[in-house]
């Protein structure tokens, strides 16, 4: 009995104009915007791995060691095709440097080819299933009950020696097959075009990803379905039920994930904090500052810090805030004065890596309480409705969410960390290199090289993992709800 | 018979859930639009006023000509729209302010170089460094685009579909009535029951807004509010057309639902962002951003070795019947009398190399700038002629239409912004032409724009320096507006003829 109630379901749905039609114009869609976004996503390839080279070259270009100007870039994400999070959005070049730690907002955006071509906002094939599929689920359940009723279906159904239960299941399977059958033909053709395309690869844990983001839309998609059912048992008339259906999916999926974005600013002003956090960076540059004049105090060093009173020959160099870079070409006069120059230079490198340090913490503390706790509540106040978990759900699993970024920007500080070290290893800071090459160039072959790996998935899932289980609760309820309300129903 | 048929439909909608839940929606998003735009309007008021004092101070404190030329005007701020709540027109991704504070310095042996500003239009994303997640602005675009789209579909999915399946139809044609009476009556009985609400809602947000002493409307303002209504009332009526249009063809309101939510999605939702970026793809190639540094910085080192060779041609170029230094001075032992004459000829020469010198580097100075300027304003041009393809593109989708109106008559979005790097344009010039006068009305100066001792050095009244001032001018962008209003009104008349000719070849 239950086979065939399944079979009947399934049989109507895929017999239906509207289950042709919503196959089509998601096929269409996923196309349309794949062939967009493959695109997209091979011209940034193509501009990380020139930006690269740059970066390499400007690097080896360094005579000494004052002077390198090291950069790193972070790779596009291929799984940004389904979800693009903050991939494509976020300042992807970020600068290693001993005297500043990077954080997350630190990294400078990359120059875009035509940056006004971002008024026509890019869609990803998440937003796709996340907008057509859940409009489709809800009219896949909107008369489920309340047609049969209306029709009296329902009453020869029951007549049969049948749970109710076993036909509120029936109708949930039948739909939700009929549901991701969408999902998984687009899937396939994405895959499809990926093939034709050479530059991504996918590799086997991108695969679980992707599967990831597959079970993340079936239960996004059931939680839709089970709203439409529990208004469809709760209301018995297919008017009002289609009704309460559509609006309460334009609230959901249109005006809410915006509306709290646009109505509510959490956090409040934080130019309090700001400038607490200004005046205590100024402190701890005051006590570099304080250090240095001791230093020089007991130093025969005289003149402008850098150059001092050095016979200089020749120098080149650049500065830029506190940072900066010199090659200096010394005549032999200058001789007596080089080993103070050394020790300067090694005394301000460990003083610029200790206050670096510290500018970090309360620049970090600083981000935690402004922009970064108010990204943190605007998504917590998304999280609301089911559509906008279903967004930071898939972001998580791709690895474009906020988390991911921060992935990278650890990455970075880390190779910032090896940079010193190797600093330290070839006692960088206190050498004639540091600031003069005519002894000659420092020799870059052994530069340690920046990696950087994505997270692996159990990593991801574990990100997801909250959302997930929120969308499957809400999915229990409803089936509850549902359950409870229709084993009451007068037929 | 008409003024009954609408009547009817009238009174049977507002009776129903959907009008209901259609006045709810409206509502709360249009007094969320008055509110927050009372919150932030004020903030982004002070913060451009703020900019505009700052960089007049820094204007002020350039008190000499040179520095005026070499320095520029400073930031150029773009005057934000009072009537932003209308169209937010992606503020978020066109750029503030236009810099133009570019400097280099070159020097050799015996000279100094020091580059005049350019202008310079920025390539990257301003939203960069945002972390939040991204969502729309709730706009009257949004409410617009989505909602008076979205609502008379559900109003009449089910108008002459339903109708026939419930055999009322049949009915009512059985009466003296003739069927485009009866659908004209259907259309505007359903069009009457979408605007009344957003009508209502309308006037709720202008009052919030009105109450605040930061947005005045003025009369100008009204009528273009009045613009708006037409504008929103001739979309509503395109889809209350498509809605007829499928509820006439098809057998079952279930069937013409589908089909028309499905049309909706794709046009509405999709269709503005996703032809914007896939019709680019059909488009020539604009050059990428590192080809367009590539060919800027090989012409400006051409300019470069330009001014090197003739700099040496110069230093090279001898008088004939010089001394040397060595045979003056050993000229001045023993005749001091030819000496002297042999060395003022000598410093004469010395004086016209020098001019020389000087008349190059004002070249260098001002080739460079011209060209930077050329260039970035080639590829700025490029950029735009793209978007502004990709726009023409999109008006496929009627939401984009009443988007791009909307952004025209509140003065926001793309098409203020090409007004605004307009103004920028035409102030550059106007700063320009005021320092070659100020120049040319000094006796003293050499007139060598660009180099410290070419120019006046005169004190200059800081009245007379130029300001710039963004204003925002409508009668330019009514013109596109007015034509897309055009369009909208032709669509509404081709969907409407589509609904009649359906429903009067249709069985009943």
């Amino acid at each position: 009995m239950f086979r065939n109630l399944i079979r009947q379901e399934l049989l109507s749905h895929l017999m239906s104009a509207r289950f042709f039609a919503a196959v089509v114009i998601t096929l269409l869609l996923v196309v349309a915007n794949a062939v967009v976004l493959l695109e997209d996503y091979e011209r940034r390839l193509a501009r990380y791995s020139q930006q690269e080279n740059t970066h390499r070259q400007k690097a080896q270009e360094a005579k000494t060691y004052s002077t390198l100007k090291l950069s790193v870039e972070r790779p596009p994400n291929p799984l940004s095709l389904f979800s693009a999070g903050l991939d494509k959005r976020l300042g992807s070049t970020f600068e290693i440097y001993h005297g500043s730690v990077p954080l997350i907002s630190d990294g400078s955006a990359r120059s875009l080819d035509n940056a006004f071509l971002n008024l026509f906002s890019k869609i990803d094939l998440v937003l796709i299933f996340q907008v057509v599929l859940s409009l489709m689920a809800l009219l896949f359940a909107y008369d489920a009950i309340a047609g049969d009723w209306e029709n009296g279906t329902l009453r020869l159904v029951i007549s049969h020696p049948v749970r109710r239960g076993t036909i509120l299941l029936a109708k949930y399977i039948g739909a939700m097959v009929c549901l991701l059958l969408p999902v998984l033909m687009s899937l396939l053709m994405v895959l499809i075009l990926l093939s034709t395309v050479g530059s991504i690869q996918l590799d086997g844990e991108d695969f679980l990803r992707i599967g990831g983001i597959v079970l993340t839309t079936t239960i996004y998609l059931s939680a839709f379905y089970l709203i439409g059912l529990l208004i469809s048992t709760a209301t018995r008339r297919t008017a009002t039920s289609l009704m309460l259906c559509m609006f309460l999916w334009v609230a959901l999926v249109l005006v809410y994930p915006n509306w709290s974005r646009f109505a509510i600013t959490p956090v409040g002003d934080t130019r309090a904090v700001r400038s607490s956090s200004d005046q205590q960076i100024a402190q701890i540059w005051e006590e570099v500052d304080r250090e240095e004049a001791q230093f020089l105090a007991n130093s025969p060093l005289e003149g402008k810090p850098q150059r001092f009173n050095l016979d200089v020959i020749q120098s080149s160099g650049f500065s830029g805030g506190r940072r900066y870079g010199i090659d200096m070409k010394l005549s032999n006069q200058s001789d007596p004065l080089v080993p103070h120059v050394q020790k300067y230079h090694a005394t301000m490198g460990a003083l610029y890596i200790r206050s670096a340090e510290q500018i970090a913490l309360v620049r970090k503390q600083t981000l935690d309480r402004t922009s970064l706790r108010r990204a943190i509540w605007h998504e917590r106040l998304m999280k609301l409705s089911p559509a906008s978990l279903y967004t930071f759900a898939t972001a998580a699993w791709a690895g474009t969410d906020l988390e991911g970024m921060s992935d990278f920007v650890q990455a970075v500080q880390s190779y910032r960390r090896t940079l010193i070290d190797y600093f330290h290893d070839k006692d960088a800071f206190g050498s004639r290199q540091w600031f003069a090459s005519d002894k000659g160039a420092v020799d870059w072959w052994d530069l340690p090289q920046f990696r950087f790996a994505r997270a692996d998935v159990s990593e991801n899932a574990t990100r997801a993992l909250p959302e997930l289980f929120l969308l499957l609760l809400i999915n229990l309820f409803l089936f509850t709800a549902t359950f409870l309300i229709f084993t009451k129903l007068e037929v | 018979m008409i003024w009954h048929i609408i009547k009817r439909e009238l009174f049977d909608h507002i009776n129903s859930l959907r009008f209901i839940l259609t006045v709810v929606i409206l509502f709360i998003l249009m007094v969320t639009n008055a509110v927050v735009h009372l919150r932030t309007h004020p903030e982004r008021v002070r913060d451009y006023s703020e900019n505009v004092t700052g960089s007049l101070n820094t204007l002020k404190s350039r008190a000499d000509l040179y520095t005026l030329a070499q320095k520029g005007p400073g930031n150029l701020y773009k005057s934000p729209s009072s009537l932003a709540f209308i169209a937010d027109g992606g503020d978020a991704y066109l750029p503030k302010n236009i810099s133009n504070e570019g400097s280099w310095s070159k020097s050799g042996p015996g000279w100094k170089a020091q580059s005049n500003w350019w202008l310079s239009y920025g390539s990257a994303n301003p939203d960069a460094k945002d972390l939040r997640p991204q969502a729309t602005k709730i706009d009257w675009v949004f409410i617009i685009t989505y909602l008076l789209s979205f609502i008379p579909l559900l109003f009449t999915f089910d108008a002459l579909s339903g109708e026939r399946q419930q055999g009322t139809l049949r009915l009512c044609l059985a009466n003296p009535i003739s069927r485009p009476v009866l659908l004209i009556g259907k259309f505007l009985g359903t069009l009457i029951t979408v605007l009344i609400p957003f009508v209502f809602a309308v006037l709720l947000n202008l009052t919030v807004i009105s109450a605040d002493t930061w947005t005045q409307l003025s009369t100008a303002d009204w009528g273009r509010l009045g613009l708006i209504l037409l504008i929103a009332s001739s979309y509503a009526g395109i889809f209350v057309g498509l809605g007829l249009m499928i509820s006439a063809g098809t057998r079952e309101p279930r069937v013409s639902l589908v089909i028309l939510l499905l049309i909706w999605v794709a046009t509405v939702v999709f269709m503005p962002s996703t032809l914007g970026t896939l019709s680019t793809k059909w488009m020539p190639p604009l050059q990428t951003i590192d080809q367009f540094h590539a060919s800027r910085e090989a012409a400006l080192k051409q300019i470069d070795t330009d001014y090197n060779d003739r700099l040496n041609a110069v230093k090279e170029k001898k008088t004939p019947n010089l001394l040397s230094l060595s045979d003056l001075q050993k000229l001045f032992e023993t005749d001091p009398e030819t000496a002297r004459a042999e060395a003022e000829k000598l410093m004469a020469a010395w004086e016209v190399e020098g001019d020389e010198e000087l008349v190059l580097k004002a070249e260098l100075i001002t080739r460079d700038v011209e060209t930077r300027e050329r260039f970035n304003r080639e590829y700025l041009e490029a950029q735009i002629a793209q978007v502004q393809r990709a726009r023409i593109v999109t008006r496929f989708s009627p939401a984009a239409i009443v988007q791009y109106a909307l952004e025209s008559m509140a003065g926001t979005g793309f098409n203020r912004h090409l007004q605004y790097l307009e103004h920028v344009h035409d102030y550059t010039r106007q700063f320009r032409q005021f320092i070659v006068e100020t120049d040319s009305a000094d006796t003293q100066s050499r007139h060598l724009i660009g180099i410290p001792e070419g120019m006046s050095e005169e004190p200059i009244a800081s009245e007379a320096i130029p300001k710039f001032e963004d204003k925002i001018a409508f009668s330019d962008t009514l013109n596109t507006a007015t034509l897309d209003l055009l369009l909208l009104v032709s669509l509404l008349g081709v969907f409407f003829l589509g609904a009649f000719l359906i429903f009067i070849r249709a069985e009943v």
